[in-house]
């Protein structure tokens, strides 16, 4: 057997049976091997898209995404979407052709060392020097990527290693051991803290789906009844439309999120790290509480914030340990009571098309049964300020590394996962040109996957900050050169249409949920749109800047 | 303030640069290194002399041991200049 077979071979002991990339020089005999393999390869047109593909597959099943490509450029081009998955906890194995061993450090042509690139942005990599090593290290990259915190781990395959016949192997190591469970003295003082507080907020953040710790998240909701909040990953640990949800906090969260927050006596802070687009100006973040930090990653406990008590490990066996309604009555009325006195308003002036009215609309339509993936920018802040999310793996977005071109290769990894599900892909006129030629791989695979285009012919987010912070000096944002969205669409076999009027917004829902195959709908909208509130940077989430709907 | 990070690594690639580029990539300085081998195990001690202004040495330490190839990771007493030549 080729080693490029054994390894085809010990990823399909695993269980995969889709991988994403794009081949070249250096990785040859693997998609030779592909042909016999039983693995299905969706080819992307661009590496980067297969990495995002690959993150996008990984959210939705919950099982490792993988990605090929060749050495050199196409190994680089992977770079992004390895250090999205790193940031954003997702497991992902990315799997890159290198040169033969004797060239490896001669600067070969298509050599680069992607091991070292990439030190900083995964979890763990491996350089496969003897072809008996490769089950080992698929199963080891394996367990690494999607235990614990998971995250991206990269194996780079030698050309020589990959085309040699593989003689017996390296005997399997077995997993770690799952994280320790937490003290029951650790757990008693978190109770204690939550028996006694008098303005408890839980901070769900983004652990929660990815640990697996959905119901006990939500059994602990129901059972302290404590007002919950979230970080843009946190969105959809308990469903937005839940009574006790007070929004997205941060720099774009909701007034009653980030109010209640920086009220708070007692912060609950469950797989979320304290991020800096979260908290604001850190030291002013939620003054007069303490803090309870629940994390499978206990190095995250204390990195930015002291916590009172540190719960470090799994996530679910601690929340059913807490289970301990304080007496909040007051507290949790004034909460509800400030989500009502702020909730959104969608009566924009005009009949332009707004935004955050079609976003609602689009997912109440489908009552939250759609996957949304998002580009970067403000689109992606309207999705998480609007949409109903009914759970973590329905809304795919870049938080972390807050990479534009997302989108639209994470709703075909989506499509993959689950193609029960219709995945749009809500995205913006400067996003979409990162990798719009996804577009050929809709069509080339007939992929009913939807676009929702919203256009301002603009870099809208940076617009709004040059228009805000750097005194209207607008330096590179304007866009309105943009090509025919509707006619580059219709070029690679994709159905379009375009809106630009309130009353059209009917039409696009119905398209977007109904059409039969890939469609792009192109929304034009106001360019001067801005996403409020917004918090201005150095500022505590106390501060928060107001602005007209249009 | 300096202080001394004991550390054993697996003898694998990528093992040493691996730690001590998380090491100033978390924002501390590596002012000096000692390495040797663990003598009846396939291990390697490296003593790193690391500087911070402002940074955790407890959180260092956790972010370390999240390593894969780090099998231990302790953060020592600060020692005399002698003693640390004597690794």
């Amino acid at each position: 057997m080729k080693g490029a077979a054994a390894l085809l071979g010990a990823l399909r002991e695993r269980g995969v049976d889709t991988v994403f990339g794009y081949p070249g020089g250096a990785i040859m005999p693997v998609y030779d091997a592909l042909i016999d393999s039983g693995i299905r390869h969706v080819l992307v047109r661009h590496e980067q898209a297969a990495a995002f593909a690959a993150d996008g597959y990984a959210r939705v099943s919950g099982r490792p995404g993988v990605c090929i490509a060749t050495s050199g450029p196409g190994a680089t081009n992977l770079v992004t979407g390895i250090a999205n998955a790193y940031l954003d906890s997702v497991p992902l194995i990315a799997i890159t052709g290198q040169v033969a061993t004797p060239m490896m450090g001669t600067d070969a042509f298509q050599e680069v060392d992607i091991f070292g690139i990439t030190l900083p942005i995964v979890k763990h990599s491996f350089i496969v020097r003897r072809i008996e090593d490769l089950p080992r290290i698929i199963h080891e990259a394996w367990n690494i990527a999607s235990s614990g915190r998971p995250g991206p781990v990269l194996i780079d395959l030698p050309k020589n290693i990959a085309a040699g016949d593989a003689h017996g192997a390296t005997p399997l190591v077995e997993p770690q051991p799952p994280a320790a469970q937490v003290s029951a003295v650790l757990l008693d003082r978190a109770a204690a803290l939550i028996a006694a507080a008098e303005r408890p907020v839980i901070y769900a953040g983004g652990g929660i789906g990815i640990g697996g710790a959905l119901r006990a998240f939500r059994e602990f909701v129901a059972a302290t009844r404590i007002p919950v909040i979230s970080t843009l990953k946190g969105l959809g640990a308990v469903p937005t439309d839940e009574p006790l949800f007070l929004g997205m906090m941060g720099m774009h969260g909701t007034r009653a999120s980030n109010s209640a927050v920086q009220d708070s006596d007692l912060l609950i802070a469950v797989g979320a790290r304290f991020d800096d687009r979260a908290t604001g100006k850190l030291n002013g973040f939620a003054p007069r509480a303490r803090i309870i930090h629940l994390d499978i990653d206990s190095a995250e406990i204390g990195k930015l914030r002291h916590a009172d008590v540190a719960l470090a490990g799994d996530l679910s066996a601690s929340l059913a340990a807490l289970h301990v309604r304080p007496n909040i009555d007051a507290w949790r009325r004034h909460c509800l009571e400030l989500k009502l006195q702020h909730a959104w308003r969608y009566d924009a002036p005009g009949e332009g098309i707004y935004a955050p009215d079609l976003l609602r609309r689009l997912s109440g339509a489908s009552d939250g049964e759609l996957t949304l993936t998002c580009d970067v920018g403000q689109h992606q802040m309207w999705v998480a300020q609007h949409c109903l999310i009914r759970s973590p793996e329905r809304h795919l977005t870049s938080g972390g590394l807050g990479a534009m071109g997302y989108g639209l290769p994470a709703a075909i990894g989506a499509h993959y996962a689950d193609p029960t599900r219709t995945a749009v892909s809500v995205s913006g006129d400067g996003s979409i040109m990162i990798n719009i030629q996804e577009l050929a791989t809709l069509r080339r695979y007939g992929l009913p996957v939807k676009i929702l285009l919203i256009d301002n012919r603009s870099l809208g987010m940076v617009r709004q900050w040059q228009e805000l912070f750097f005194d209207r000096r607008f330096s590179e944002v304007d866009l309105s050169d943009n090509p025919d969205f509707t006619e580059v669409a219709r070029s690679f076999g994709v159905d379009a249409l375009r809106i630009d009027a309130r009353g059209q917004i009917g039409e696009a829902i119905d398209a977007l949920l109904n059409h039969p195959g890939a469609l792009l709908v192109h929304c034009l909208i106001d360019p001067a749109a801005n996403v409020w509130p917004l918090v201005p940077p150095g500022h505590t989430n106390a501060t928060m800047l107001e602005g007209a709907m249009t | 303030m300096t202080r001394v990070i004991e550390l054993r690594l697996a003898r694998a690639e990528g093992a040493i640069v691996r730690a001590i580029a998380l090491i100033e990539r978390r924002g501390f300085t590596v002012t000096g290194i000692t390495t040797r081998n663990d003598a009846g195990s396939d291990a390697m001690v490296l003593r790193l002399e690391v500087a911070t202004e402002d940074r955790s040495y407890d959180v260092l330490i956790r972010q370390i041991q999240k390593l894969f190839d780090v099998r231990s990771a302790l953060l020592l007493e600060s020692q005399p200049a002698d003693a640390r030549a004597a690794c």
